[in-house]
């Protein structure tokens, strides 16, 4: 068994990397590159040389290559120390054509030029762009700049090592003085207990110095009461759509309006913010650079999220799912199994109509048809993340149970149907059994196997969310997300997005393979035991 | 002939009278049932449920509508754009502006056109998006899904790649070719028909390999029969009825697919009726214009149901136990 589901575990895990490459292919490779600037307000500004180099520079920000301009490469050069400060001024000037070049320049400008050819780069030089009269046009500036295209296998390489990011005491670069770096366990979180408190509040956290989070680990009154900060996860990060935060925390985070509350910042001054100060990462130079910082810390640990009032977007999916998911095998499993008892009555062929209408009527139709009804009838049309009504929660629910409910019907009464004639109920028959013990005792129970197989996949996807139910209702869930992405060509986020699907629906194909072991006594997946 | 004959009476001798009839290895082979032809008993089951008749006229006559009336009336969207007159006008008001004609009864559109010609130039282009792409994906779906359920070689390969394409997102791929080529009908086709067809083929390839090893076909192997003998004359005929059933789910789908592509904005440039319904989108909240949203949308579902329910019975009717009688 244990063997049997570490080869699937593998199979698995090779898909899903063969998607992400697929995925890579399609969004870097084969779409057009210039699609992005379509909707860039900023890209009509620019002109001549100009335009050139902000291509590239967003070109570079959206990961298609990689993007160097002489510029600073020689600032890194002084910054490095290898060149003086008079050099550095006199090196970055390049002149109009290639031979106005200052001697020093040209030299440096060889030496550019030479070590990005050798690394596979292209270098470009774009003459100044002037007029007739020898001025120079506006954004025709002269530049200079090296450029490459990030192959495939260094793009995948690089995304699945920056995966999971374990935190370490030399995240923190060792030339910043931070103190003493290490990890230290304490059973007084300092957050619970701010300076100058009386009473001694007990709650464990590890809390680390020279860390990227200031918390590993610690306990809080939000569910699910303990959290780490250990282990992240980086699936991609945005650039539109939620700019620079990872797609994962774009999924996560929570959402509305901010929950002010007194909080004891660590230099113990109080004020009423949101802040969560458990989710302090390090920002090096940041307590210098804002004043209210000086005020509020006592290290460079200043950068914290929020505490918002709504769910993550996840979280709004999935408790419409969820809660959409039960009703439909609460609904459509009796319903199915009535309309097999009871085939070629009434009930039958209402649920035949039934399933017909949800199957044949597009799906945009009858949600829009329930949204009418639904408002006709007084419920809430829209989402309100800052109502705390739950009659709001109604409308996306039934949209998404109706298909599903349609759904389990179908796969019900064809299961029932199908055992009801087999050779084995007809013995049973034959033998004197009742119809009701052939009923409890064999055709339910294998009827029911196939329904189980789809059991954890509807459960782990109801949290993936839908997306047309969302915007018809505009719930804020993460069933939107991925065409936000496309239509944005936020090129992280889709990756992001693609792997997290994948990996829920293999990790759901094996639960349900090993949920329907447990049932069926016949399926077995060791072969030793056969 | 009840009356007794008496023979002897006749005058004749017995070789006169009687002929001997040789014993015919051929004749002997015919069964004397009733003639039973498979598409003739499927079309006398079809038909004898008056229902399907009049869903079957309903069916015909819609789509020979849909081609018919667009290309008589020349539909103009922008003919009436300079009338601020003509604008989202109710069935009543457009009869009374433009004078009484056909194609006013559903009213005007967002830019004067007319409502009821918008949806039936729309209906054409569905149409002919999901017959294009149930036909392509159809065929190369059961070809290549039995070559896939009768090789084992070939199930390896394929199951593989079926786990890891299974695993793109459909949008995706469908946006990537949007925006590969121009968003066009026939960008459109090849979207649904690039990975399509590999959901069927693996349906048929899951009801091959069910049919493929029962005692028959092992039978028919034994005696020696080519392996193309037996896809075509034991296995095909046995799906007859799987593959028009799934014709009847997978034509409507396309349209329905369709309209759920373009209220994402992702559909083609054509107006489709997914792409009347995403333009009608904000009629629908406006008093008095709910007509222009809900027209569209009653016409795709009509034709939806219509195909999905002549396909259903016309797959039970090609069953062939429902023959029986």
């Amino acid at each position: 068994m244990g063997k049997y589901l570490l080869k699937r575990l593998l199979h698995g895990l090779f898909s899903v990397i063969c998607v992400v490459l697929i995925v890579m292919v399609l969004i870097y490779s084969l779409l057009d590159r210039g699609k992005i600037f379509s909707g860039d307000p900023n890209f009509n500004h620019t002109a001549s040389n100009n335009r050139i180099t902000y291509q590239q520079s967003r070109w570079e920000a959206f990961g298609y290559l990689d993007y160097v301009p002489y510029v600073d490469y020689v600032n890194r050069l002084a910054a490095d120390g290898q060149i003086d400060e008079a050099t550095r001024a006199e090196a970055v000037k390049i002149g109009k054509t290639a031979d106005k070049d200052t001697e020093l320049t040209a030299q440096y400008v060889a030496q550019f030029t030479q070590e990005y050819q050798a690394k596979g780069y292209q270098v470009v030089r774009l003459d100044a762009d002037t007029k007739k009269n020898g001025q120079v046009r506006d954004g025709g500036q002269q530049a200079l700049f090296a450029t490459r295209d990030i192959p495939l296998y260094q793009r995948a390489i690089t995304y699945f090592t920056k995966m999971f990011f374990i935190d370490n005491i030399h995240y923190v670069p060792e030339s910043a003085d931070i103190g003493e770096r290490g990890i230290q366990f304490t059973l007084y979180d300092p957050v619970h207990n701010p300076e100058g408190a009386g009473k001694k509040v007990f709650s464990p956290a590890i809390i680390g110095n020279g860390t990227l989070h200031k918390y590993l680990l610690y306990f809080d009154g939000r569910f699910p009461f303990i959290h780490q900060n250990i282990l992240t996860l980086h699936l991609g990060e945005s650039y539109t759509v939620n700019r620079g935060v990872d797609v994962f925390t774009t999924m996560t985070e929570t959402q509305g309006s901010y929950v002010l509350d007194t909080i004891t910042f660590p230099t113990g001054v109080t004020a009423d913010r949101a802040d969560d100060l458990h989710s302090a990462t390090y920002v090096q130079g940041s307590r210098d650079a804002i004043a209210s910082n000086q005020q509020w810390f006592t290290d460079d640990y200043t950068n914290v999220l929020t505490n918002k009032a709504g769910m993550s977007k996840l979280g709004y999916s999935f408790v419409i799912g969820i809660i959409s998911t039960i009703a439909a095998y609460v609904i459509g499993l009796p319903v199915g199994l009535a309309m097999a008892l009871r085939k070629d009555k009434l009930l039958d062929k209402l649920g035949t109509i039934y399933i017909m209408f949800i199957i044949a009527v597009p799906s945009l139709a009858y949600i829009f048809l329930f949204k009418a009804l639904g408002g006709k009838a007084g419920l809430p049309t829209l989402f309100d993340m800052d109502s705390t009504g739950k009659l709001m929660y109604v409308l996306p629910i039934v949209s998404l149970a109706l298909p599903s409910i349609a759904n389990l019907m179908k796969w019900m009464r064809r299961y029932m149907i199908d055992q009801m004639n087999s050779d084995y109920v007809k013995f049973a028959r034959s033998g004197g059994l009742s119809e009701g013990e052939i009923f409890s005792k064999h055709i339910w129970k294998n009827a029911l196997i196939p329904i189980v197989h789809g059991i954890p996949g509807s459960i782990i996807f109801a949290m993936t969310g839908a997306i047309i139910t969302e915007r018809v209702y505009v719930v804020p869930g993460a069933g939107n997300l991925l065409t936000q992405a496309i239509n944005r060509y936020d090129n992280g986020v889709i990756v992001g997005v693609t792997l997290f699907y994948a990996v829920l629906s293999v990790v759901s194909l094996i639960l349900g393979d090993l949920l329907m072991a447990t049932v069926d006594p016949r399926i077995s997946f060791s072969t030793k035991e056969r | 002939m009840n009356e007794k004959m008496d023979l002897s009476a006749l005058g004749l001798s017995d070789e006169e009278l009687f002929s001997h009839v040789d014993h015919s290895q051929t004749e002997s082979e015919k069964i004397t049932a009733p003639r039973y032809s498979y598409w003739k008993s499927v079309f006398r089951v079809f038909f004898r449920n008056k229902v399907n008749i009049i869903i079957l006229s309903l069916l015909i006559f819609m789509i020979l509508f849909a081609y018919i009336y667009p290309a008589m009336t020349h539909y103009d969207p922008f003919a009436n754009l300079r009338d601020a007159n003509a604008k989202h006008l109710s069935p009543a008001a457009a009869m009374e502006y433009f004078g009484p004609d056909l194609k006013w009864i559903l009213g005007a559109g967002a830019s004067g056109e007319p409502t009821f010609d918008a949806i039936w130039n729309g209906s054409r282009i569905s149409i002919s998006l999901a017959l294009l792409c149930g036909a392509i994906n159809m065929t190369i779906g059961v070809l290549l899904g039995a070559i896939w359920g009768f090789s084992k070689r070939v199930d390896a390969i394929m199951m593989e790649i079926y786990n890891i394409i299974g695993n793109v997102p459909l949008i995706l791929i469908i946006s990537v070719m949007a925006m590969l080529f121009s968003p066009t009908f026939w960008t459109m086709v090849f979207a649904m028909t690039v990975v399509g067809w590999l959901s069927i083929a693996f349906f048929i390839r899951t009801q091959v390999v069910i049919i493929r090893d029962r005692e028959y076909n092992l039978a028919s192997r034994c005696l020696g029969t080519s392996t193309i003998k037996i896809a075509m004359k034991n296995i095909l005929p046995f799906m007859t009825s799987v593959i028009v059933t799934m014709l009847a789910t997978e034509i409507p789908s396309y349209i329905s697919y369709e309209v759920f592509l373009s209220y994402i904005g992702m559909g083609m440039s054509e107006m489709s009726l997914g792409k009347l319904i995403y333009a009608a989108e904000s009629a629908m909240v406006t008093p008095g214009w709910e007509i222009e949203f809900w027209s569209p949308v009653a016409i795709a579902s009509i034709i939806t149901v219509v195909l999905y329910v002549v396909g259903q019975n016309l797959g039970d009717a090609s069953d062939p136990r429902t023959h029986m009688e």
